[in-house]
């Protein structure tokens, strides 16, 4: 008796789940996204207020959004979230829409440096919006509270003699030559001539002398901090990173340089393919809301546009990630950089 | 044969040439034919050049790395042998059960995954780590050194650790063959324990220590994880340069032109411990 009703049970949960992928089959919005910009009580309070289904995807790349955009021709999805340097990519594929603002009430709310979208490198073309930046976060400095005094306020530090062999770096042949060119005083770290190039090589050769090791992963720097005597870490993953070394007991501390940092900013933006462009307005609209913005930067520890956060001040320079002139080529001299002896 | 019989064996034979071909000689082929071609603006353009090819012995950056790591590599094989000649030969003096147990035990450490020996031993090697403590403690170093991690010693040190199993099996395998009678003889003739090691085990050993210093080479030359984990500024190898033409630069052809150089490296490794291997083995 009781195999039959367990067989009968598993039977009603079959069914259940067959009814519930039949209806959000129905027309639900499809938003693709990171982990952590579309946390499960959002999506509920969101279908609650409007009414509209939501089926998430989750990616782990920027190749990986790429990938499955322009392989379904922008028909897959209707809204998804890219960061300023990839979205030019998506409007020269003609992969996504523009998107009227008006509709977006909250966009009014947001912070200042955020509200004229003309302004955000990257975001905009031929005076048409395609991107709703939401979210974003710098990549700054670390540094050891016992070990540098008085505390930094430049990359330059990193080339600081006293801190010879207790320097850690990111091994990225793109990010160093930006943020190298930036502290050399260059105007746009993304696009440099060739003497520029140059000046920027011979610096980053001078920084590997004085660095203990290029880490890749998070977890990696934190291992090798724990190991050795680091004093000065390259953020690449900014506050992440800083609360993951706070969370170990370490005295740290992070700071964005006063030439600029580096920083990354995603944006919501609307598909080629959207079916309901008005439930996908609704979407970014409720993303920018201020409790959801709120909440995400205390889950995750990134900026969001709507609410000051620790994350980077107003007063802080933050220089968005954008294409760089020749990636190849960066790749190539970060290779001569690493072989120079 | 019956006839089902028959078209049974060819099936067997013909899956046993399918598999390799497909799975081994049409991927080298078609990374051979990737290395002619080049990159334009981050799309492969399909067009057959040389380019690749002179690109890597004319630039110079790519021959001295070459160069440097294939002496590391060299190096660990040498260590390697040092170190498992020993080991290995040990084992065979042991009886029985324990000899097996004991080899097993040498083997453990291939069991457990590759990134975390990596990691393990860098938190060993570092600033903080153990083998400073431990050198500190005895008293041999006044302060923690930066000898040992970051650097080549740090690459060179971690690859005999992680490969020195690969040597103890061919060695011992050698060893373990060795005819116990050719060993009482030389013993009954009035040879002494050097004598008849110098002149028997070590002449018949060798075949396995020459497959075992092929195998820690053609290993370490093809490794790129651990030269980035533990090489820091110094410590730039081949290997990274390889992968940084998947990985970050996009440069698929010129990365598939490095990986047809490396290959001829480790052909020629594998052709020359062979060559040694079996005249030995066949002079029994």
């Amino acid at each position: 008796m009781g195999l039959k009703r367990l067989f009968l049970r598993m039977a009603t949960i079959g069914l259940g789940i067959g009814l519930m992928t039949s209806a959000a089959l129905a027309a639900n919005l499809r938003v693709l996204a990171w982990d952590g910009y579309a946390d499960p009580d959002w999506v509920k309070d969101f279908t609650a207020a409007t009414g509209i289904g939501v089926d998430v995807v989750f990616i782990g790349s920027d190749d990986e959004i790429w990938a499955k955009i322009k392989g379904s021709e922008g028909q897959d999805f209707d809204v998804f979230a890219v960061n300023t340097a990839q979205l030019q990519r998506y409007i020269k594929a003609d992969l996504v829409s523009p998107i009227d603002i008006t509709k977006l009430a909250n966009q009014k709310e947001v912070l200042p440096r955020f509200r004229d979208l003309s302004q955000v490198s990257g975001d905009t073309k031929d005076g048409k919006v395609y991107g709703i930046p939401f979210c974003f976060d710098s990549i700054g400095l670390i540094y050891d509270t016992d070990k540098v005094k008085p505390a930094p306020t430049s990359m330059s530090v990193l080339w600081d003699p006293a801190y010879k062999g207790k320097v850690l770096a990111y091994d990225n042949g793109e990010h160093n030559f930006s943020f190298t060119a930036l502290t050399l005083g260059y105007k746009d770290p993304f696009n440099l001539n060739e003497e520029q190039m140059a000046a920027v090589k011979a610096k980053l050769v001078e920084l590997k002398r004085n660095v203990l090791s290029f880490y890749t992963t998070a977890d990696e720097a934190q291992q090798i901090y724990q190991n050795n005597d680091v004093a000065l870490i390259w953020a690449n993953y900014g506050q992440q990173q800083v609360k993951a070394l706070q969370k170990i007991g370490a005295h740290v501390a992070y700071v964005n340089p006063s030439e600029g940092a580096l920083a990354w900013l995603d944006n919501w933006v609307i598909s080629k393919g959207v079916r309901d462009n008005a439930a996908a307005e609704k979407w970014i609209d409720f993303m920018l809301s201020k409790k959801v913005s709120g909440e995400l930067s205390e889950r995750t520890g990134f900026g969001n546009t709507v609410t000051e956060t620790g994350s980077a001040g107003g007063n802080d320079k933050l220089v968005w990630l954008n294409n760089v002139e020749d990636p190849l080529k960066r790749s190539d001299m970060w290779n001569e950089v690493k072989a120079t002896p | 044969m019956q006839p089902a019989e028959r078209r049974l064996s060819l099936l067997v034979t013909v899956l046993a040439f399918a598999l390799p071909v497909l799975f081994v000689l049409v991927p080298l082929a078609i990374f051979l034919g990737y290395s002619f071609f080049s990159v334009d603006q981050g799309t492969i353009v399909y067009g057959l050049s040389l380019g690749n090819y002179v690109r890597f012995f004319t630039d110079p950056i790519f021959l001295p790395v070459f160069w440097n790591t294939i002496v590391l590599c060299i190096s660990v094989a040498i260590i390697c042998i040092l170190l498992a000649y020993p080991a290995a030969y040990f084992l065979t003096t042991l009886e029985g059960r324990w000899r097996y147990a004991l080899l097993m035990l040498l083997l453990v450490p291939l069991l457990m995954s590759y990134v975390i020996k990596i990691y393990a031993i860098r938190s060993i090697l570092g600033l903080n780590g153990f083998l400073n403590k431990a050198l500190v403690a005895v008293g041999i170093l006044q302060q923690p050194s930066t000898l040992f991690v970051f650097n080549m010693n740090a690459i060179l040190l971690t690859l005999t650790l992680l490969l020195i199993p690969f040597a103890i099996l061919p060695i011992f395998l050698s060893l373990e063959r060795i005819p116990q009678v050719l060993l009482r003889a030389s013993d009954d003739l009035g040879a002494s324990g050097l004598q008849t090691f110098l002149r028997i085990t070590l002449p018949l050993s060798l075949p396995g220590v020459a497959s075992a210093a092929s195998f820690v080479f053609v290993l370490a030359i093809g490794d790129f994880l651990t030269p980035q984990m533990v090489g820091g500024i110094s410590g730039f190898t081949f290997g990274r340069i390889l992968y940084s033409q998947f990985g970050t630069a996009y440069n698929w052809p010129f990365g598939a032109a490095l990986s047809v150089a490396l290959a001829v490296v480790v052909i020629a490794a594998i052709l020359i411990g062979e060559r040694f291997g079996r005249n030995r083995g066949t002079s029994i």
